[in-house]
């Protein structure tokens, strides 16, 4: 291993991994170091891997008898929660069932391992398969730097070098930061802290329960009392065997609400719906982690620098639109596309700034950028106190008056609309609201 | 379901190095900070693994053999008591998760 890799990839999640595939398809040689014992053993997500990316990494995955993901998903609810009620959105249908799935609930230590094994099949399937490597349960210290040029890494006394690294280091990006494209210090304000629990059922009752069949999953995020007025959200994705089911906190709402995380998730368990939802399952794990919420302007300064890219979640490429939170898709083809630009610079020679800059030209160009710029405003709408607090009232409130007969005459329903628009907010605030909403979304 | 307890979540938790008896703390925090110049001390709030805790008299507390490196506190203390990094994987403690 004396020679110099091609590159070196830090962080063996989504990204990382999604880059080594890309790399070892292009006959780089490259050294993967992950932190943990396995790839995906030191990962949390929610968590779906939305859309058709994975697909194309890994073509035709779902052939496979026990490819790493837990079940695909046909059915989508969104939920508005007040202290005793639900009213849902609901929605299934069966073309989400043709191949490629447009979403897939993953369960992290799982699913990046299995990942994992598809990135040592192309090393071994290219060119150079005794010179690329995997290597885990090794913490990088350190980006190697000769002037401002990136040429390698150091772990412990071990220093490694290369012509290129990609940091693909997750949400708490201290690489990120000591090559000087992030602030040392990152402010609370755009970042969330995710809870979650594995609650482990007998299949055939989760099947049941959740009228899901064969591998059809369902996905569940909750907006209102879930999360006991604290900006955020709940969410409840259905694994073979068990649901994945916690909240995304809004970590100075958190701080400034009185409220410990772990008490609003048994908050969230006991309401009389969830309860009954819930009902019989067993908890196996508790998990937490810090997540980005998909506001700009915490992200790095620059995602590039001479012989540096930064993918996924590193480069805070995560965002909750009100329509799904995304964030393993946007790692995934960030991480190709760090790939490609590695492979490029290759081709070239040339691994400073000039070649490394097409990166985010890439970037820019593809889904993750342009989404995320387009969807500033949803970001914001979906964090307005309103959101997650009048509007679930308002629904709830109205549901109770129209899905209850009284044997007295009833009232039509707009003036039961307007009773529940009365009490939880007004008019106006709702028409401001829904102006916000229809422009952001 | 039961409710939880934070002690019976940790319980469920698989830390490296458990045997060691002294394992390298990852997590520094100048606490002194904490008991003389903020007004918020979020991480006692925030953490959710309870290893920010305040005493009968107000004063932070920190331990970080609980710690999940979810690296929550890295960003909700803004007065730089905080200093994280990863935990070493021979000779720190840290999280091993079964399902992540």
């Amino acid at each position: 291993m004396e020679d110099k890799f091609d590159c070196i990839i830090v962080g063996g999640g989504v990204a990382g991994l999604s880059a080594a595939i890309t790399l070892a398809r292009n006959d780089m040689k490259f050294l993967l170091i992950e932190r943990g014992e396995f790839s995906g053993s030191k990962n949390v997500s929610g968590g779906v891997l939305w859309g058709e990316g994975l697909s194309k990494l890994v073509p035709n995955y779902w052939e496979e008898e026990d490819a790493g993901f837990e079940r695909f998903i046909n059915h989508r609810r969104l939920t508005f929660m007040d202290s005793d009620s639900t009213f849902s959105i609901d929605f299934k249908s069966d073309s989400f069932g043709e191949k490629p799935y447009k979403g897939v609930i993953v369960l992290r230590a799982k699913f990046d391992n299995w990942l994992s094994e598809k990135v040592e099949e192309a090393i071994g399937a290219s060119k150079y398969p005794d010179e690329s490597f995997l290597a885990p349960n090794i913490l990088v210290e350190e980006v190697l730097m000769d002037g401002d040029q990136a040429v390698g890494i150091r772990a412990g006394e071990e220093k490694f070098f290369a012509d290129s690294v990609i940091i693909a280091e997750g949400v708490n990006n201290l690489l990120t930061r000591q090559v000087g494209l992030q602030d040392d210090y990152v402010p609370a304000d755009a970042l969330a802290v995710g809870l979650k629990e594995i609650i482990k059922y007998d299949q055939t009752v989760l099947e049941d329960r959740f009228q899901l069949n064969g591998l059809s999953g369902m996905s569940n995020e909750f907006i209102g009392t879930a999360t006991q007025g604290v900006e955020g959200g709940g969410f409840l994705y259905t694994n073979k065997d068990s649901v994945s089911f916690g909240l995304v906190l809004g970590m100075i709402s958190l701080r400034d609400s009185g409220l410990k995380p772990y008490d609003i998730l048994n908050e969230f368990k006991a309401h009389p719906v969830i309860r009954d939802t819930l009902k019989g399952g067993e908890v196996v794990e508790y998990s937490a982690h810090a997540v980005s919420t998909g506001d700009m302007k915490v992200m790095p300064k620059e995602i590039y620098g001479n012989g540096v890219l930064v993918a996924g979640e590193a480069a805070n490429l995560l965002m909750n639109s009100g329509k799904a939170i995304q964030g393993m898709d946007y790692a995934l083809h960030s991480g190709v596309l760090a790939a490609e630009t590695i492979v490029e610079a290759h081709k070239s020679g040339d691994f400073t700034k000039n070649t490394m800059k097409t990166y985010r030209d890439k970037l820019e160009k593809s889904f993750v950028l342009q989404d995320m710029k387009n969807f500033q405003g949803a970001v914001e709408f979906l964090h307005s106190k309103q959101m997650f607090e009048s509007v679930p009232g308002l629904v709830c409130d109205f549901g109770k008056q129209f899905f209850s007969i009284k044997n007295e005459p009833t009232p039509k329903t707009r003036h039961m609309l307007s009773k529940s628009v009365k009490k939880h907010s007004s008019y106006w605030q709702l028409l401001k609201l829904g102006i916000k909403g229809a422009r952001s979304l | 379901m039961k409710k939880l307890s934070i002690a019976e979540r940790l319980g469920m938790v698989n830390y490296l190095n458990q045997s060691k008896t002294e394992a390298k703390p990852h997590i520094l925090v100048d606490t002194d900070i904490c008991n003389t110049g903020c007004d918020h001390k979020a991480t006692t709030r925030v953490c959710p693994a309870n290893c920010y805790t305040i005493d009968d008299v107000g004063k932070v507390h920190f331990q970080f053999e609980d710690c999940i490196e979810c690296g929550t506190c890295m960003y909700a203390c803004d007065k730089g008591a905080v200093t994280w990094e990863f935990p070493d994987p021979e000779i720190g403690r840290g999280v091993k998760w079964n399902f992540g």
